[in-house]
Parts: C-alpha cells; sequence; structure tokens
C-alpha cells in the first residue's frame, strides 16, 4: 500500500502510510491502542475503505475482489461467529471457504488446545473463543494471513502454543503472514519484518535482524557517552548521577571506546522509544478504531 | 458460482437448526393448537376455529435473516468471502429455503382439508384468505411471503451493519412517518372506501404473490447497495 489515508469525520485514522508486505515472511504489525493497526488490516482486506492512497494486494485492489480474497483469511480480535455454530460448524465453515484448509491439521489443534468440538460457540468462555480463530487461521493455509491481536483472553500456555505452532507450520507451508500484537516481547523470535505504526503514520518498517542490530544501549560516563552519541538519533536517555544511558539508532559499528559500555536493545524496547520519541502522550492508549 | 454455493452450504452446516427449528417450532405451535381445539370441544364455533399461528414461521424467518446479515457477514468476510458472492450465496439459500417450506405448507395444507381440520375442524393452514384454487397457487401464496419477510430480515441486518443503531432507529422512524403520512392523507381526502375497493378488488393471490415480491425485490436491490459498502 502506498499513500494510503483513512478518515472517519475529522479524525484521521490512517495518514499517508506506505508499506510493502514481503511474500512468504512473518510480520509483525506492532503500534498501540488506536495507531491503525485494525485499519490497515480491513483495508488489504478489502473490509475498509481508503480515504486516498494506493492498494494492490497480489498485485490488485482487493475491494470485492474475488482472485485476491479467495487466498485471505482475516481473524480479527473479536472475531464473530454465528450464535448458533458449534465449535465444528465454524471449522467447516472455514474448511468450505478455504481451498488450502487442512482439515488434519485443524483436527490435531483441536486436540492439541483442548478445544471442546461439539459446543456452541456462545458457551466458549473469551480464551477458547480465540483458540478458534487461531486455529482457522493456523488451518487455513490461506496465503496471506493476517491475525489482528488474536491471543485476548488466552494464558501465557496457549499464546506460546499459538506462536511454535505458527512458527513449524510456516516453516513447511511458507506463506505471508501478519501478526498484530502489543506482545511485542513475546514475538520477537517469530517475526521476520517489523512495520511500527503509530498515529496513522508508519515509523518502523524493516527486516527484524537489521533493525535489531542498528540500535544499540550505549551507557558509560556522561561525557564520553556524550561524545559517543553526538549526531545520532537518540531514542530514550536516562542519566544517573555521572553516568549516562543513552539508546540511539543508526549504531553500524561498535567501536571499543573505554569506559563506554554497550547493550543490544529488545525489540519492545526500541518500539517503546521509537513510539515516545514520536511525541505521543504515555498513558492509556485512545482505543481502537473499529 | 461455486463459491455462491459455499456461501449458501456454510449458513447451513448446521442445518438441524437454520432449517429443521422453524419447522419444528410451527409444528409445536400446531400440537399446541389441535390439543387446544380438542379440549374446547364445541365451545368454539365451526367458523371461530382459525388460529393465525402460521405467522410465526413467517416472523422466524425474518428474525433468522437479520442474523445472517448481522452474524454470518462478518464471519464470512474474514474468510475472504467478497461482498457480492456473500449476497448471492444469501439470495440463493433464502430463495430455495422459501421454496421449500411452501411445499411443506402446502402439503400440510392439504392434510388439514383431508382429515377435516386434523380431526378437530380446526384451520391452521388453510386460512380464509390464503385458500387458492389450485396446488401451484398455493405454493406460491406460501412462498412469496417467505421471500418478502426474509428481504426484510436482510435489509434491517445490512441497515444495522452499515449505519449502527442510529440506521436502524432512522429506517423505522422513517417508515413510521411515511405510513402515518398516507394514513393522513388517506383519511384527509376520504380516500379509505377506494383503498378498501381496491384491496378487495384484487385476488388474494395477487396481493399474496405480487405485492410480496415487489417488497423482496425493492428492499433485497435496497439491501445490495448498502452492503458494498458496509463494514463487517
Amino acid at each position: 500500500m502506498s499513500g494510503v489515508s483513512k478518515r472517519y469525520g475529522d479524525l484521521t485514522a490512517l495518514d499517508g502510510v506506505s508499506m510493502e508486505l514481503q511474500e512468504n515472511r512473518i510480520h509483525g504489525l506492532l503500534g498501540r491502542n488506536g495507531a491503525g493497526k485494525t485499519t490497515v488490516m480491513q483495508i488489504l482486506t478489502g473490509q475498509g475503505f481508503e480515504t486516498a492512497g494506493t492498494v494492490e494486494v497480489f498485485g490488485q485492489h482487493p475491494y470485492e475482489n474475488a482472485n485476491v480474497l479467495n487466498r485471505v483469511c482475516f481473524i480479527k480480535e473479536s472475531q464473530r461467529y454465528p450464535d448458533n455454530f458449534k465449535v465444528k460448524h465454524a471449522m467447516r465453515a472455514a474448511q468450505l471457504l478455504h481451498a488450502s484448509w487442512d482439515d488434519g491439521f485443524a483436527r490435531e489443534l483441536i486436540a492439541d488446545f483442548g478445544l471442546p468440538a461439539d459446543r456452541s460457540i456462545k458457551k466458549l468462555s473469551r480464551g477458547m473463543l480465540s483458540i478458534v480463530g487461531v486455529i482457522i487461521g493456523l488451518a487455513s493455509r490461506a496465503p496471506l494471513t493476517f491475525f489482528d491481536e488474536p491471543y485476548l483472553g488466552l494464558d501465557a500456555v496457549a499464546r506460546q502454543m499459538f506462536y511454535d505452532r505458527l512458527l513449524a507450520d510456516y516453516s513447511e507451508h511458507p506463506r505471508t503472514v501478519v501478526l498484530s500484537t502489543h506482545l511485542i516481547d513475546e514475538v520477537s523470535d517469530l517475526i521476520e519484518h517489523v512495520v511500527l505504526i503509530d498515529k496513522g503514520r508508519v515509523l518502523i518498517d524493516e527486516d527484524a535482524d537489521a533493525l535489531r542490530s542498528r540500535a544499540v544501549t550505549v551507557t558509560g560516563p556522561v561525557a564520553a557517552v556524550e561524545s559517543f552519541v553526538a549526531g545520532r538519533t537518540q531514542l530514550h536517555r536516562e542519566q544517573l548521577g555521572g553516568f549516562l544511558r543513552v539508546t540511539v539508532s543508526g549504531v553500524p559499528e561498535r567501536p571499543m571506546v573505554g569506559g563506554l559500555e554497550f547493550e543490544p536493545v529488545s525489540l519492545q524496547q526500541l518500539v517503546v522509544r521509537t513510539t515516545q520519541t514520536n511525541g505521543a502522550p504515555v498513558g492509556a492508549g485512545n482505543g481502537g478504531v473499529r | 458460482m461455486r463459491r455462491v454455493l459455499d456461501v449458501a452450504r456454510i449458513q447451513t452446516v448446521n442445518w438441524p437448526w437454520v432449517l429443521a427449528w422453524p419447522v419444528g417450532l410451527l409444528a409445536l405451535i400446531l400440537v399446541f393448537n389441535i390439543v387446544l381445539f380438542g379440549a374446547i370441544g364445541d365451545a368454539a364455533p365451526p367458523d371461530g376455529r382459525t388460529t393465525g399461528a402460521l405467522m410465526s414461521i413467517y416472523f422466524v424467518m425474518l428474525v433468522v435473516h437479520l442474523q445472517t446479515i448481522t452474524q454470518m457477514f462478518p464471519f464470512a468476510l474474514g474468510m475472504g468471502v467478497t461482498r457480492r458472492t456473500f449476497y448471492a450465496g444469501t439470495a440463493l439459500l433464502v430463495t430455495a429455503q422459501a421454496a421449500v417450506y411452501g411445499v411443506v405448507l402446502a402439503a400440510l395444507r392439504l392434510v388439514e382439508s383431508g382429515t377435516g381440520g386434523w380431526g378437530v375442524g380446526v384451520r391452521f393452514f388453510g386460512l380464509p384468505f390464503l385458500v387458492q384454487s389450485n396446488v401451484f397457487a398455493q405454493w406460491l401464496a406460501y412462498t412469496v411471503p417467505f421471500l418478502a419477510v426474509s428481504a426484510i430480515g436482510v435489509f434491517m441486518g445490512v441497515v444495522f451493519k452499515r449505519w449502527g443503531q442510529p440506521g436502524v432507529y432512522m429506517v423505522s422512524l422513517g417508515s413510521a412517518v411515511v405510513l402515518g403520512g398516507l394514513a393522513v392523507l388517506i383519511t384527509w381526502q376520504r380516500w379509505w372506501p377506494a383503498v378498501g375497493s381496491f384491496f378487495t378488488s384484487q385476488s388474494t393471490l395477487v396481493l399474496l404473490t405480487v405485492y410480496p415480491l415487489l417488497i423482496a425485490l425493492v428492499l433485497g436491490g435496497a439491501g445490495w447497495l448498502a452492503i458494498r459498502r458496509a463494514t463487517p
């Protein structure tokens, strides 16, 4: 998508967003609540409408385009299922709509997650409902799969199982996955490409490894650190007595400067610091737009 | 076309609930009526042994297809179905369902007249204004109103998805204003006798098929225009 904007009346949800998904990679779509992650995914799946800009998925505009959408599966944060469905009905329906559905895999996942196939969707707990979405998204094997914060109500064990299963199945059946999440630390080993959105703008759109190696936290005596970081992009700084600790980006090499200590920056820290430098008031997010 | 069929099929993956439940409900109400009229015996005169409970299955269809839009539509779009395919699949399902229910009702109406009103002289299916002279006309008289009520349900669902609760209020309020305005206009112009004779001059078959079909087509078309920009 290129130069995509989305306005709801006075509210600008997306402001000139340009990004490109890489084929057969796992993307982390990161950002705070209300940053525009869901809006991006809605537009890419033809469910929402861009106000301006160019959108192409598999080379065509996705809106009402069966060629594109036949290859897409989009699991939303609170995905709605028909009330009268049982779990097995949802699976059967998803199977009918996805050409590459793997029913054996779906059964295996249902057993592993301990999901009761005969239970009515209405009677599932919040976490179990999320599992239904996760299983459909995985078993669909759709060439382009979106997971929009699919983990609501899932405990840490179930979330880890989701990440493991996603990674294992993805390496056997490569496909393009977009995972939007706040739980950045949890997925940092999973995602290969990072797109960070804040206030409707793209702040980072980069390979995850390159990104990690580019930023570094440097600690040392104030004067030494100051001279090192001069002229570089500072993401964060904190001073304690005579010591200064600064996170900088754009550091290709780590010189052996006396008294300076370098630490790698976690993806989560990088995202948090980058978002803070974008001038967001730190506090509760302003809620999702959906 | 295959995808349209698939969309119709996902709506019936739990067919006992979708297709059999309305008929089951109707059967229950029928049994209840038979028992009731059997129990009160001759207390109800022969021309008073008529019940309007048949309407319940039409109301059920309206609600079922309202939920088709509020619940099935968001699910199907997440699974990569286009709005066009979804709407076509829904239209297909509604038409097939109406046709089958029409056959069921027409058959039950034959049973009813053959058994002297289920043995207790009750008119459950053969309501005076519903009875037609031949089986095909009878089937039409049962089937077409199903299309109309389903279209109303679908249309209200689409309005809700597209414009939310305010949209539903506006449409309800708007139709109340239009109908109320018409009533006022007719009263003011003293047109009621003319309106009455218009309806009595039409055959019940026309009233039960042509006008419901018109409602189904108009609301079906309006629903299509609205769903094209609806977000699930």
